[in-house]
C-alpha cells in the first residue's frame, strides 16, 4: 500500500460500529463462519460432536452478550437499529430456542445428511437475521433481515435430503415464501412512496404530520406489509404453507421454526405496526384484529383431528399467532408485554412437545403420529410429562406459563378496547382442548401399540402402520456407507430428554411463580419508543 | 427469629403433618398403631409453640410496630392486579392462631384416644392436620385471594370430615349439605371481595383499608355496603348464622372430636374472624354491621329455643354454638371487637370441653347420642361429670367462669351503643336464659336421677358394647369396617389422652375469663388494641352503672335458669312433659327446629330441583344438547372440513389463497377508510 492511498483512507470518514449493541448479532454471524468452516475439517469426531458444540457455544456466547448489554436504550447506525428491552429479550429467546434446536438436531437425520458444518451455520444466520429483524428500525433493515431469517429456513426445510416430504417441504416454503416476501417489499415500496421515508421514525412523523390515515397509496402499502408479515407469523388466511412444512421439516428445524419465526415475525409486526404506522392505527387495528379472530379460528379447527402431532402443533402455532396478534392491535404497552411474555411460553411449550416428538421419532416407528407417544406415561414418564404439562400449557390450563400468558393477553386486549378479542381467544382456548386433551389421554390412558416396543428402523425407514407419511427411499449418504451404520436413531438421547424436562419444568414453574417473567417484560415494554 | 417466620412455622407445621401421614400410609403401617395420631398432634403442637413464638417476638416491638407482612413469593403482582403468597402477623392473627392451635392440639390429643380402632385413624389425622391447616392460612392470610383459599380449603376439610364415616348414608349427607351451604357463602365472599377490589385496586388488607380510609369508597358508598353485605353471607356461612344454619347441626355426623374442632376452634370462629379483621371496611359501612349485629341476635335467641327440645346431645351442643356464635357475631358487629373475640377464645374453651365430655358419654352408651336413653352418669363417670358442670357453668355464664366474663362484655358494650341497641341487649339476655335452660337440662337429664343400665354396667366397672354396631341417627345395622366407626369406644375415665385434653380444657373454661374482668384488667383488649387502633369504636366503655347491672343480672338470669332446670328434671321428673303439653304449639316449633329446613326445601330446594328437571328434560335436550353442544360441535367439525378441504397440499392453491388474502384485507381497509 502506498502511502498516498494511506492517507487517503485516513480522510475517509469511518463509519463509527458501535460493537457492543452489535454484539449479540455478530455472535450469531460470526459462530455460522466458525461452524461452516470447521464442519470442513475431516475428523468425523470434529464434524459430528464439535461443530453443535461451536455452535452452542456461540449462542451461549450471544446470550451473554446480551446480558451485558441489558439496560441499554439507544439507536444505532445512523437509526437503523434499536437497542431496546424488546431487542434483548427477544435476543434471549431466539438464543435459548436455538440451543434446544442445536441439541434436538444435534444426532438428528438431518446432521447426517446435510453435514452438520451447513446445517448448524444455516442455523446461526437464520439466528442472525431473527435478531436483525428484532432489531430494525427502517423498512431496509427489515426486509434485510427477513430475508436473512428465510432463505436459510428454507434450505433447513430440506435437509433431510434423502426423504421426500423434507425435500418438498423446503421447495413449497421457498416459492409461497418468495410470494410472502414479494408481497411484503411491495407494501414497503407503497409505503415509501406514500411517507417518503424508509425509517420507522419518519414514517410515523409523516403519517402524523400529513394525516395521511385516508391515503390510498398508504392503504395499499399497509395491506400488502399486513399480509407479508401475517405470512411469515402464520395468520390466516395466509398460513397455508404452515402445516405442510411444518410436517415435512425435520423435527428439530419445525421446532426451530416454530419458536424462532414466530419470534422474529411477531416482533417485527410489533415494531413496524406499533411505532412507524401507530398514526395509522384507526386504519389497521381493526383489520388485524379481524386476521387474529379468523386465525384464532382456523388453527384451532384446523387442528381438530389431526393424527399427525407436527401437523397438529402446526395449527396450533397458527392459533398461537392469532392469540399474540391481540397483543399487536391493542398497540399499548400492556398489549406488547403481553406479546412478549407469551412469547417466551411459547417456546417453552413447543420446545417441551418437540423434544417428545423427536425423541418418540426416534424411539418407534410411528414417526410424529399421536401413536407414538401413547401409553409413555407408564414406560417413559421423564417425556410423558413435559409433553403434558405442554399440552396443557397450549391449552392455557392454570397453573401452567400458558395460563399465565394467555391471562395477559385476554388482559390486555380488553383494556385496550378490544373485549371481543378476548372472547374469541377463550372460545379458541375451549376448542383447542378438543386436540391437546387427547394426546394427554393417549399418553396416561391408553396402552402402548405393541409393535412400538419393538426397535424401529426410524422415521427414514419403513413406514409406519398407521400410513406415516414417509416413503421408504433407499439410498446411501457417503457418511452412511462410510460408518456402516444405521443412522442416529433408535435410543433415547439424553440431549433430548433434557430439553424436555427443561422445557416441561420451565412451563410449571413460570405457572406457579411467573413474577419473574412479568418484571423481565415490564423492562422490555419500556422501551418500544413511541407510547 | 421475627415473627412473621414463627408465622410461615404456624403454617409450615401442619402441612408438613398431612403430608406425612398421608404420603407414608404404607409405611406407618408397619409402626406402632397410634403412631399417625402422635405425628398428628405433634405437628399442631409444634404449631401451637410457634405461635407462642410469634407472640413473643411480636411482644418485643413496640405496640405501633407489631403488624409484620411476610410475602414467601409473588404470584402475579402487575399493573392492577397484587396477587402474593402473603401472611400478616399482626396482634389479631396471632391472637387467634394462639386459640386455634392450642385448642386443636387437644383435640388431637383426645382423638387418639377416642379413634384408637378406627380403620381409618391415618386418614383421620391426615384430614384433621389439614382443617387446622387451612384454619390456620384462613387466619394468617395477609390479602383476600389468600383468605378465600383458606376459606375454601376449611370448607372442603369440614366436608372430608363431616362424610368421615363415608358409608354411613346420613354422614355423607350431611356432608354435601354442609359443602353446598359453605359454598353459597364462598360465593359470598368472592363476590364481595371483587367490590372491595374495584375500587380499592389491591388484594392486601392493609392496602385496602389504606385505600377506604383515603376515600376509595367516598363516591360509592352503595358499592361498600353491598361488598360488606355479601362478605357477611360468607361469614354467615362459615359461622352457621341464620338462614345458612342448617348445615351445623347435621354436621355431628362426623366423629365427635371433629365436631369439637368445627365448634370450638376452626371454621365458625372464622365468620367472627372476618368482621374483625376487616372492620375498618365494615365501619365504613354501618348498614352492613346493623345487618350483621341483627342475624347474630337473631340467631342466639333462635338456637336457643331449638336446643331447648332437642333429644340428641350432640345437637344440643351444636345449637349451642350456633347461639354463642350469634353473640360473637353481634358483638364484632356493634365494635365490640375485643370482646367478640374475648368471647371466641372462653367458648373454645367450654365447647370443647362439652363436646370432649359429650364424646366420653356417647363412648359409655356404645355410640348412643339419644338424651332420651341417658340417665344418672353422675356416679359412674365422676370426671366427665365434672367436666360437664364446669363447661355447663361457664357457657351459662355463671361466675367466676370464664363465658360469664366474656358474654357479659360483649351484652354491655352493646348496650352502651345505646338506641336500638337495647334490643340487641335485650335478645342477648333471653338468649342467656335459654342457654342456662337447654344447658343443664342437658346434664341433669343425662348425669342425674335413677341410672340407666349402661349407667349401671360402668359403675359395676364394665364398658357397654352394643350388641350391634348401629347408626344413632336412623338406628341402621352397620359394619365396623373402613368407613364406619370402629368396634371400639372410648370413656375420659378410662382413656389417660382423653382425661389430660379435658382436663387442660376445663382449667381454660374455667380461668380463661380471668384475663379480662371488667374494671379489673383487660389483656385482651389491650393486647389486641394494635390491630384495631384506627377503629373509633374500640374505646368505648359502658358505664360503671350498666356494667355492674349487667354482671348481677346476667348472674341471676344464669341462676334462674339452673334453678327451673332443677325443678323441672331433678326435682320433680316428669314435670317438664306437663309444660310440653301446655305449650305444643311453641314445642312444635322448637323441635320442628323452627323450620327452616323445610322453608329452604320450599323456597329454594324445590323450585332449583323442578326448575333442574325442566332443563334436564327440555331445555337442556333440546336447547343445549342439540342446539348449542351439538351446533358448536357440528360448526367446529364442519369448519375443521371446511379447513382441511382448503389444505389441499397443492402450492398454486395457496399462492392465490395469499392472493385473495391480500385483495380481501385491502377492500376492507379502503372501504374502511
Amino acid at each position: 500500500m502506498t502511502p498516498q492511498m494511506l492517507i487517503a483512507a485516513a480522510h475517509i470518514p469511518a463509519p463509527h460500529v458501535p460493537f457492543g449493541g452489535l454484539s449479540p448479532l455478530l455472535a450469531f454471524l460470526g459462530g455460522a463462519l466458525i461452524v461452516l468452516m470447521v464442519g470442513l475439517m475431516s475428523p468425523r469426531r470434529v464434524r459430528e460432536q464439535g461443530v453443535p458444540a461451536l455452535a452452542i457455544i456461540a449462542l451461549g456466547a450471544a446470550i451473554g452478550l446480551t446480558i451485558w448489554q441489558w439496560g441499554d436504550q439507544r439507536s444505532i447506525l445512523d437509526g437503523a437499529l434499536r437497542i431496546d428491552g424488546t431487542y434483548l429479550v427477544a435476543n434471549l429467546i431466539l438464543a435459548t430456542g436455538g440451543i434446544a434446536a442445536v441439541l434436538l438436531a444435534w444426532r438428528s437425520a438431518a446432521g447426517h445428511e446435510a453435514a452438520h458444518g451447513e446445517l448448524h451455520a444455516l442455523l446461526l444466520s437464520s439466528l442472525g437475521g431473527m435478531s436483525l429483524l428484532t432489531a430494525a428500525q427502517n423498512t431496509v433493515v427489515l426486509f434485510l433481515g427477513l430475508e436473512l431469517l428465510s432463505i436459510p429456513l428454507y434450505v433447513l426445510c430440506a435437509t433431510e435430503m434423502r426423504r421426500e416430504r423434507s425435500l418438498e417441504s423446503g421447495l413449497k416454503y421457498l416459492i409461497i415464501g418468495s410470494v410472502g416476501s414479494a408481497t411484503l417489499l411491495y407494501g414497503l415500496a407503497l409505503i415509501y412512496g406514500a411517507t417518503g421515508s424508509s425509517s420507522f421514525g419518519a414514517i410515523a412523523g409523516a403519517i402524523s404530520a400529513r394525516s395521511l390515515t385516508g391515503d390510498v397509496m398508504l392503504l395499499g402499502g399497509i395491506t400488502l406489509a399486513i399480509a407479508g408479515f401475517c405470512f411469515k407469523a402464520s395468520v390466516a388466511p395466509f398460513h397455508q404453507w404452515t402445516p405442510d412444512v411444518y410436517e415435512g421439516a425435520p423435527t428439530p428445524i419445525t421446532a426451530f421454526m416454530a419458536v424462532a419465526t414466530k419470534v422474529g415475525a411477531l416482533v417485527a409486526f410489533l415494531r413496524f405496526f406499533d411505532v412507524a404506522l401507530i398514526g395509522a392505527s384507526g386504519d389497521w387495528a381493526p383489520t388485524v384484529a379481524v386476521l387474529a379472530a379468523i386465525t384464532i379460528i382456523v388453527g384451532n379447527v384446523g387442528a381438530l383431528g389431526q393424527s399427525s402431532l407436527k401437523r397438529m402443533l402446526a395449527y396450533s402455532s397458527v392459533a398461537q399467532a392469532g392469540y399474540m396478534l391481540a397483543g399487536v392491535v391493542v398497540a399499548s404497552k400492556l398489549g406488547v408485554r403481553a406479546t412478549l411474555l407469551y412469547l417466551i411460553v411459547y417456546l417453552f411449550m413447543n420446545m417441551a412437545a418437540f423434544a417428545v416428538i423427536v425423541a418418540r421419532e426416534r424411539e418407534t416407528s410411528f414417526g410424529d403420529d399421536i401413536q407414538a407417544v401413547a401409553g409413555i406415561g407408564r414406560s417413559r414418564p421423564w417425556l410423558a410429562w413435559p409433553l403434558t404439562l405442554s399440552m396443557l400449557g397450549l391449552a392455557g390450563i392454570p397453573a401452567t406459563a400458558g395460563f399465565v400468558g394467555k391471562f395477559y393477553l385476554i388482559d390486555a386486549a380488553v383494556s385496550g378496547g378490544y373485549t371481543w378479542l378476548g372472547v374469541v381467544i377463550v372460545i379458541g382456548s375451549m376448542i383447542s382442548l378438543a386436540y391437546y386433551l387427547p394426546v394427554v389421554a393417549a399418553m396416561w390412558m391408553r396402552e402402548a401399540p405393541a409393535s412400538a416396543a419393538a426397535p424401529a428402523a426410524g422415521p427414514s425407514g419403513e413406514p409406519g402402520p398407521s400410513g406415516s407419511p414417509y416413503p421408504a427411499i433407499a439410498g446411501g449418504s457417503p457418511e452412511l456407507d462410510e460408518a456402516g451404520s444405521a443412522p442416529a436413531h433408535g435410543g433415547p438421547h439424553g440431549e433430548v430428554v433434557l430439553v424436555a424436562v427443561l422445557a416441561g419444568a420451565a412451563t410449571l414453574f413460570f405457572g406457579i411463580v411467573p413474577q419473574p417473567l412479568f418484571d423481565l417484560v415490564a423492562h422490555a415494554g419500556r422501551g418500544l419508543g413511541l407510547f | 427469629m421475627s415473627q412473621t417466620t414463627y408465622g410461615w412455622l404456624v403454617l409450615a407445621f401442619p402441612l408438613a403433618g398431612m403430608l406425612t401421614i398421608a404420603l407414608s400410609y404404607g409405611p406407618l403401617k408397619a409402626l406402632p398403631a397410634r403412631t399417625a395420631g402422635w405425628i398428628g398432634t405433634g405437628a399442631i403442637f409444634l404449631a401451637f409453640l410457634s405461635a407462642i413464638g410469634a407472640l413473643i417476638a411480636m411482644q418485643g416491638h413496640a405496640p405501633d410496630q407489631r403488624t409484620a407482612v411476610s410475602a414467601i413469593w409473588e404470584y402475579a403482582v402487575t399493573a392492577g392486579l397484587d396477587a402474593r403468597m402473603s401472611i400478616l402477623v399482626d396482634p389479631l392473627s396471632v391472637y387467634m392462631i394462639l386459640v386455634v392451635t392450642g385448642v386443636s392440639t387437644m383435640i388431637h390429643l383426645y382423638s387418639i384416644s377416642y379413634l384408637d380402632s378406627d380403620r381409618g385413624f391415618g386418614r383421620y389425622f391426615a384430614y384433621l392436620n389439614f382443617f387446622v391447616f387451612s384454619m390456620l392460612l384462613l387466619v394468617l392470610a395477609s390479602n383476600f385471594l389468600l383468605l378465600i383459599v383458606g376459606w375454601a380449603f376449611v370448607g372442603a376439610a369440614s366436608y372430608l370430615l363431616i362424610s368421615f364415616w363415608y358409608r354411613r348414608r346420613t354422614a355423607t349427607k350431611a356432608g354435601i349439605k354442609a359443602f353446598v351451604i359453605n359454598v353459597v357463602g364462598d360465593i359470598g365472599l368472592v363476590l364481595g371481595t371483587f367490590f372491595i377490589f374495584k375500587h380499592t385496586g389491591t388484594l392486601e388488607f392493609l392496602g385496602s383499608f389504606h385505600a377506604a380510609a383515603a376515600g376509595a369508597f367516598a363516591h360509592s358508598k352503595g358499592d361498600i355496603v353491598a361488598g360488606c353485605i355479601l362478605l357477611l353471607v360468607g361469614a354467615f356461612a362459615k359461622s352457621a348464622q341464620i338462614p345458612l344454619h342448617t348445615w351445623l347441626p347435621d354436621a355431628m355426623e362426623g366423629p365427635t372430636p371433629v365436631s369439637a374442632l368445627i365448634h370450638a376452634a376452626t371454621m365458625v370462629t372464622a365468620g367472627v374472624y372476618l368482621i374483625a379483621r376487616l372492620h375498618p371496611l365494615f365501619e365504613l359501612a354501618p348498614a352492613a354491621q346493623d345487618v350483621g349485629a341483627c342475624v347474630g341476635a337473631l340467631t342466639l335467641m333462635i338456637a336457643g329455643t331449638i336446643g331447648l327440645t332437642q333429644t340428641d346431645i350432640k345437637r344440643v351442643i351444636a345449637y349451642s354454638t350456633m347461639s354463642q356464635i350469634g353473640y360473637m357475631i353481634m358483638g364484632v358487629s356493634v365494635g365490640a371487637y375485643a370482646a367478640g373475640l374475648f368471647h371466641l377464645m372462653t367458648h373454645a374453651f367450654f365447647k370443647a370441653l362439652l363436646f370432649m365430655g359429650a364424646g366420653s358419654i356417647i363412648g359409655a352408651m356404645a355410640g348412643e347420642q339419644s338424651l332420651l336413653k341417658m340417665k344418672g352418669f353422675r356416679k359412674a363417670m365422676p370426671f366427665t361429670y365434672g367436666c360437664f358442670i364446669v363447661g355447663g357453668l361457664a357457657l351459662s355464664g355463671i361466675p367466676p367462669f370464664s363465658g360469664f366474663f366474656s358474654k357479659e362484655e360483649i351484652l354491655a358494650l352493646t348496650g352502651a351503643m345505646g338506641g336500638w341497641h337495647w334490643a340487641l341487649y335485650a335478645a342477648g339476655y333471653i338468649g342467656a336464659f335459654l342457654t342456662a335452660l337447654y344447658t343443664f337440662r342437658m346434664i341433669f337429664i343425662a348425669f342425674h336421677g335413677e341410672p340407666c343400665p349402661e349407667a349401671r354396667e360402668l359403675e359395676e366397672g364394665h364398658l357397654h358394647h352394643a350388641e350391634q354396631p348401629f347408626n344413632p341417627a336412623d338406628g341402621e345395622i352397620e359394619d365396623t369396617d373402613v368407613g364406619f366407626p370402629g368396634p371400639g369406644h372410648a370413656i375420659a375415665e378410662r382413656a389417660w389422652p382423653m382425661r389430660v385434653a379435658m382436663s387442660v380444657l376445663a382449667i381454660g373454661a374455667f380461668g380463661a375469663g380471668l384475663v379480662q374482668i371488667p374494671q379489673v384488667d383487660s389483656v385482651v383488649t389491650n393486647f389486641l388494641r394494635p390491630t384495631f387502633a384506627a377503629s373509633p369504636l374500640y374505646n368505648t366503655k359502658p358505664s360503671t352503672g350498666l356494667m355492674v347491672a349487667g354482671l348481677i343480672g346476667g348472674t341471676v338470669i344464669g341462676l334462674a335458669g339452673i334453678a327451673i332446670c332443677w325443678q323441672l328434671w331433678v326435682r320433680k321428673p316428669g314435670s317438664a312433659r306437663a309444660w310440653q303439653e301446655r305449650l305444643h304449639p311453641l314445642y312444635v316449633l322448637f323441635a320442628g327446629k323452627w323450620f327452616f329446613d323445610e322453608a329452604i326445601d320450599l323456597t329454594v330446594v324445590r323450585p332449583a330441583a323442578a326448575l333442574g328437571r325442566f332443563a334436564a328434560g327440555s331445555f337442556e335436550r333440546l336447547v343445549i344438547e342439540d342446539g348449542l353442544v351439538g351446533g358448536a360441535a357440528g360448526l367446529t367439525k364442519a369448519g375443521s372440513a371446511i379447513v382441511r378441504s382448503i389444505q389441499s397440499g397443492l402450492l398454486r392453491y395457496y399462492a392465490a389463497m395469499i392472493v385473495l388474502g391480500v385483495a380481501a384485507v385491502g377492500l376492507y381497509m379502503l372501504l374502511q377508510s
